[in-house]
């Protein structure tokens, strides 16, 4: 079959699956997480049946490329300013430290694993060790979505989990792409090769240009048209710069978002233009992960990736519980309010996903072996886990008689 | 000031970019597509401030852009962006195909074959006459035997005669324009494209007959054309009809629906060995005629935006193809044939036009639309590179300059002939088109297609 009819039909499949099959999960079962299309992609792909070849996969490198800054810039959308400033600065400050907190909690024992393991120095291991670190890092926004809708009325937790997932995608992103910068390999053929800050300044700088370019592209323009042309074309400049750069496209990308909601005036157009293509994207994305997935050649993945799922459950939960208690939070969000973070997200593949197929990566199929573990175990469960610390918190907090109102019970049919 | 600035910040980025990064990377693909789409399009409201079509500014930033002039987007991206192209033109032919109605088809299509065959005829008969008696100034036709070049003036001539659908839907869509003048001028196009495909497999044959390929390539085969052209009708319809069955149940996601659509249609056309712009004219013909109107629009609405930015790079490709140190070199020999042929297809349209009983602005404006070349000639011009590897390689140079012109020139004609026969939404209407207008409706009270 040739590549571009196989990529036609992943693509009406992800279509009719995002279509079909997912909103059906989501009413019926709780279930929004899209790890079924990973699990597709290893079906299809060269370590399974083989119906997908690496030579494939290979070709599709530009579109992952163009998924991953896609991603970014839908996550950069949060980011609307005037929201944010609206926000107390006690929740950035559990925000923050929870992402930080679980950051360094898996990147630490992860480095010290990793190179008892594989028998590799502390400084060799620290680029797999960090980027498993961010991965961790990042929590799934569509649970927290889901149950939010799903209320009559948001209590600060919700609003906490919102903020905490945006915060983890930022701190995961960022993290990830400065790591990228200064784990860079000189390029050839050029006199002085540019400094790791440097390399930083690019990566900013690629998301400041194309976030600006599209400013002035637009100008007062409201023609949809006009608008999704200049979207496009300022996303694909932004994640083909920085993937030729061999940079991550995640982090300029979000530069891009960031700048478009923040300048234009079709503030909303631009958010339902992205979202439009995101969601089928995502899911063309994992199965393209599914089928880029090889198993480790070492045996020792055996007791890494185990060791990072226990180690990320325990970093969730205990730094949220502790980002809470630091900032006297506690009372409000509950002990274990940690639990409702593990879900992992598009954001942990997308992290892995660029790590694989970067040219100057150690280790890249652990990380990413550990990744797609981790997503698979904590996604199928994530709006349930919500859903759990939700109403527990309610029951804490609010009479019984108020409860029923804040929490209607889940119904098979609520859309 | 603000375009010229933007250009200055892509082009500036471009050049900080492009030596700190590894040549041959899948992103290479992705950074050129991304510089085109914001570049060219730059360049295309530049155009359009000096009432220039767009599309001639995306051709001229790609021929700027591109590898004969500054190289910020390099061969072999262009090469490795040769999918946008297909992209397009199966856009472009499905949009074509849901413009047609089968009642304006019924009412309108003999007088359209009317004006496509004499106008066909005499440019055909006029650029063999032409090239045959420029044999002798021609430096790859010098030496050969009056045979060969006789042989070598049909194909050319076979070719030179092609017109651009690709142009013809590009300016309809920038313009919006839908009166007489452009429905004319793309039923004709449309139709024509078909009719050539058939005459330069004839050609084909004559010449192979003529002259046998040293390398004994096979060309097509009455067969093999036949298949394509029916095939295509076929494997269009099927595509058209489930389409319509889309539309008619689902009706979602209309926007990456109507771009897998069209990739899809590309694909199956290139399987089974089918003409693809035919199979996708059929499938949105097919469509336009079977679906509830407010849903064909839908669709149409939805693949014009989609197709917005792939039409910008497919012209910007189009453009970085252009070598313009080969169209300078091979000027004075392309200016007459270009000149030749833009008097033929004038001729032979008002001449077909009288014939086919049409009067007003379609007889004066439709030759105008006409003159464009692109795609599809490049790819006739290649079979034959392939099939005399010797001569058909001068032959498809000499080509790519003649289409070089043509598809820069082309586009503005059309434009000013929608302009002055007042079909262009928005824009002034001449005292002229006026005139022709009220003295049309003087005659035909019924006919307001013109409005």
């Amino acid at each position: 079959m040739s590549a571009t009819l196989t990529l036609i039909l992943i693509v009406v499949g992800a279509y009719l699956a995002a279509h079909v099959a997912f909103d059906w999960l989501a009413r019926r079962f709780l279930i929004v997480s899209g790890a079924e299309y990973l699990i597709l992609g290893i079906l299809l792909g060269p370590q399974v049946s083989g119906l997908m070849s690496a030579e494939v996969v290979d070709a599709f490198a530009p579109f992952m490329t163009l998924a991953l800054g896609w991603i970014g810039a839908v996550i950069g959308t949060q980011f609307y300013l005037p929201g944010l400033v609206r926000i107390p600065g006690a929740a950035y400050k559990v925000a923050f430290l929870e992402a930080i907190l679980s950051m360094a909690v898996v990147a630490g024992p992860m480095a010290l694993a990793l190179s008892r393991l594989f028998d590799l120095t502390l400084e060799q291991v620290l680029l797999p060790a960090i980027t498993l670190g961010a991965a961790a890092a990042a929590s799934a926004p569509s649970g927290v979505a889901l149950i939010a809708r799903r209320l009559t009325r948001r209590g600060p937790l919700v609003r906490q989990l919102e903020i905490n997932t945006a915060v983890d995608a930022f701190v995961a992103i960022t993290t990830f792409g400065l790591l990228l910068c200064f784990a860079h390999a000189a390029p050839q053929g050029i006199s002085r090769p540019p400094t790791a800050t440097e390399w930083a300044v690019i990566t900013i700088g690629i998301g400041c240009v194309g976030g600006t370019l599209f400013h002035l592209f637009v100008g007062g323009e409201r023609n949809i048209d006009r608008l999704f042309i200049s979207l496009a074309g300022a996303i694909i400049l932004a994640s083909g710069a920085a993937g030729y750069l061999q940079l991550s496209p995640l982090l300029p990308s979000l530069l891009v978002g960031a700048i478009l909601v923040n300048t234009s005036r079709n503030r909303e157009e631009i958010k339902q233009a992205l979202f439009t293509v995101e969601r089928p994207l995502y899911f063309v994305l994992l199965i393209f992960a599914g089928a880029a997935w090889r198993l480790p050649d070492s045996k020792a993945w055996l007791i890494a990736v185990p060791l990072f799922l226990i180690t990320r459950s325990i970093a969730k939960v205990g730094s949220a519980r502790l980002a809470a208690r630091l900032s006297g939070m506690l009372p409000v969000l509950g002990a274990d309010w940690g639990r409702a973070l593990l879900g992992q997200g598009p954001l942990a593949i997308a992290i892995a996903l660029n790590y694989l197929v970067h040219n100057n990566s150690l280790l890249p199929n652990i990380v990413f072996t550990a990744t797609v573990a981790s997503v698979l175990l904590t996604d199928l469960s994530s709006a349930r886990l919500v859903q759990s610390v939700v109403r527990k918190q309610l029951r804490r907090v609010i009479p019984r008689s108020a409860r029923e109102t804040a929490l209607p019970a889940p119904s098979p049919e609520e859309p | 000031m603000r375009r010229a600035f933007i250009l200055a910040l892509l082009f500036g980025g471009m050049q900080l970019i492009l030596p700190l990064g590894t040549a041959g990377q899948g992103s290479q693909v992705l950074l050129a597509f991304g510089f085109l789409i914001l570049g060219a399009y730059t360049v295309g409201e530049m155009a359009a401030a000096i009432r220039l079509p767009k599309l001639v500014g995306y051709l001229i930033a790609g021929a700027i852009f591109g590898p004969s002039v500054f190289g910020t987007i390099s061969q072999e991206a262009t090469d490795r962006l040769a999918p946008v192209g297909q992209l397009a033109i199966a856009l472009i032919a499905f949009l074509a195909g849901s413009e047609l109605r089968w009642g304006e088809v019924k009412q309108r299509g003999a007088a359209l074959l009317k004006i496509m065959t004499v106008e066909l005829a005499l440019s055909f008969v006029a650029l063999l006459a032409l090239v045959y008696g420029l044999a002798s100034f021609l430096p790859f036709l010098r030496e050969a035997p009056p045979i060969h070049a006789l042989a070598f003036a049909l194909l050319f001539a076979s070719i030179a005669i092609v017109h651009s659908p690709a142009a013809t839907m590009g300016i309809l869509t920038e313009t919006a324009a839908r009166g007489a003048v452009a429905r004319t001028t793309l039923g004709v196009v449309l139709v024509a494209d078909i009719a050539v495909v058939l005459l330069f497999s004839g050609a084909l044959a004559i010449a192979r007959a003529l002259v046998p390929p040293a390398t004994g390539a096979a060309g097509p085969s009455l067969a093999m054309v036949t298949w394509e052209i029916i095939g295509a009708v076929l494997v269009g319809s099927l595509l058209g009809g489930a389409v319509a069955l889309y539309l008619r149940f689902v009706r979602r996601e209309l926007f990456l629906f109507a771009i897998l659509v069209a990739f899809f249609g590309a694909e199956i056309a290139r399987l089974a060995h089918v003409e693809t712009l035919l199979t996708l004219l059929t499938a949105g013909f097919v469509t336009e005629n079977v679906s509830r109107r407010s849903e064909g629009e839908m669709l149409r609405h939805a693949m014009e935006r989609s197709a917005a930015p792939v039409f910008v790079v497919f012209f910007a490709l189009s453009g970085a193809k252009i070598d313009i140190e080969g169209v300078t070199t091979l000027l004075p020999l392309v200016l007459p044939i270009v000149l030749l042929r833009a008097g033929a297809i004038w001729a032979g349209t008002r001449l077909g036009a009288r014939w086919a009983g049409v009067t007003g602005l379609e007889k004066r404006y439709v030759w105008m639309g006409l003159i464009s070349q692109a795609g599809v000639a490049i790819a006739l011009a290649t079979v034959v590179a392939t099939a005399y590897p010797g001569l058909g390689d001068h032959l498809r140079t000499l080509f790519l300059a003649v289409i070089a012109i043509n598809e820069t020139v082309g586009p503005i004609l059309f434009r000013r002939a929608l302009a002055d026969s007042g079909e262009i939404p928005g824009a002034e209407r001449p005292r002229e088109a006026v005139l022709a207008l009220a003295s049309l409706r003087r005659r035909s009270p019924d006919d307001s297609s013109a409005a």
